[in-house]
Order: C-alpha cells, then structure tokens, then sequence
C-alpha cells in the first residue's frame, strides 16, 4: 500500500508520507481565525540508541490499521477536549539523524486544551498506532523494543 | 477456511514473508493461528507473551474467533523511544498491557 493522505470533515490531517514532514504548510492550513493557539510535538531521530551511534532508522507501519488507528486518536481528540483542528503526520521508510518522524499539531482557542490533546496524541499514537522503527548502528541493526498496545486498544467484544 | 495472515517488524524477518494466505479449520482461534506458525518457526513462538495480534485492523485477544477472509497481522510492540522501551519491560510483567491470554 502506497503512503497517502486524508483530511478529516473536521479539518484534520493524518498522514503517512515517506517524504520529509514539512510543516509550515501543515502550520497555515491548520491556523484558523477562531483559533488562539496552536501546540506542535515534533518528534526526530536521536543520535543515540541505548548508548550508542545511531546511523540512520528505518520506519515501517501497517499501513491500514495505523491510518485507522491514527483516525481514531484524532475522533477520540475531539471528543475529550475542546479543540479545533488535528494534525497526525508519522514519516515511514529511512530516516536520517535529526529528522522528524512524527508530527503532531492541535489548534484550540486556548491554550490548556491545545497543549492537553497533543500531549494524549502523541502517547496514544506511540502505544496503540502500528508502527515500528529499527535501529541501525555502526555494526548492526535491530528493532526498537516498543509499547504494548494497551487493554483498551486491544479490548474488544468478549475480551476483558 | 483461508484467512490472510500478515507479520511486521522482526516478526517478519523470522518468517521471510510479509504475508500468506493460511488454511483453517473452522472455529480457530488467533492462537490457533500463531501456534501452527510457532511450530513452523520455533523463533516466532518465543514472541508469544511480548506480541500482539489484529483481525481486521482491530487488536484483538488470542482466543478471538477467526472466519473466512479475516486479515490477521501479529504485531510486535510499537515503535517507542528510551522511555517508552523501559514502560514495554514492565509491561510485560503484568497482565494490564496484555493481549488477553487464551
């Protein structure tokens, strides 16, 4: 499955791009004029890696189940806080040191909202989205040891 | 019955292939599923307790029901940072962060 896009009817982005984020344009279509602030996480890729060099990460998704999962985050945003818009940007393929994997934006009238979704996308999408990132190191390589997704993610009918 | 069976991250390097199509027998389960590979690949069945599993794009339990034409993907545990790789440690020592056992 090739990487694409999708915006939301409430505006929001999720993406999966295998080019660099680049988020000025991401910054303009979110900002709106009802809109007093906007809280960015912007994750990139250390140079360390259990105490030593990292070379490069390679990123790869399930692709469907993540776009669904990563949907689902932005649904759950709207529901629990009091927000605008969404941006959930995840880059897959080779990554080079210091460039951004993962890129989250949420745009609200205030500030606290803002700053509260964007802390809960990024810690939900890290254990219940499907992506997974190896590690290569002078010498090696090996698959980043991650989150379990949690009982809720993993619940459905007839599981506790 | 005939399911499609997808495997991710180091999962897929012990197996080879991203995905094939398995042959069931009706009323099996994801687990029933996972062991018949964790015979085939003795390495992938030491992933049992620290993997999850999906049908449909949804996660789900290993004792969840399969039927004709499910998509199933075993999932190793997601792509986190330094702290994210010590909460999956603990995680695994207890039940809460689990797939649901048989």
């Amino acid at each position: 499955m090739t990487a694409a896009q999708s915006t939301t009817a409430e505006g929001d982005v999720i993406q999966l791009v295998r080019e660099p984020i680049r988020a000025q344009g991401l910054l303009d279509a979110l900002k709106a004029p009802e809109d007093g602030a906007l809280v960015v996480f912007d994750g990139f890729v250390r140079n360390k890696f259990k105490g030593g060099e990292t070379l490069y990460l390679e990123y790869e998704a399930y692709e469907p189940m993540a776009y669904a999962k990563m949907r689902e985050i932005g649904a759950e945003i709207h529901e629990k806080f009091s927000v605008h818009r969404v941006a959930i940007v995840h880059r897959l393929g080779r990554l080079e040191i210091g460039e951004t994997s993962v890129w989250i934006a949420v745009s609200a009238a205030h500030r606290g909202p803002a700053f509260d979704a964007c802390r809960f996308a990024i810690d939900t999408l890290k254990r219940a989205v499907p992506i997974w990132k190896k590690e290569f190191f002078a010498g090696g390589a090996v698959w980043a040891e991650g989150e379990m997704p949690s009982q809720e993610a993993i619940s459905g009918p007839g599981e506790s | 019955m005939r399911v499609r069976v997808l495997f991710y991250g180091q999962l897929k390097e012990i197996t080879g292939v991203p995905s094939e199509d398995a042959e069931l027998s009706d009323g099996a389960r994801v687990e029933d599923l996972f062991e018949r590979y964790g015979r085939r690949f003795p390495k992938l069945a030491e992933f049992r307790t620290s993997i999850a599993a999906s049908v449909n794009q949804e996660y789900a339990g290993w004792s969840a029901p399969l039927t004709a034409g499910d998509e199933v993907a075993f999932l190793p545990p997601v792509s986190g940072g330094q702290q994210t790789g010590r909460q999956a440690d603990s995680a695994r020592g207890g039940p809460a962060n689990r797939p649901a056992e048989k």
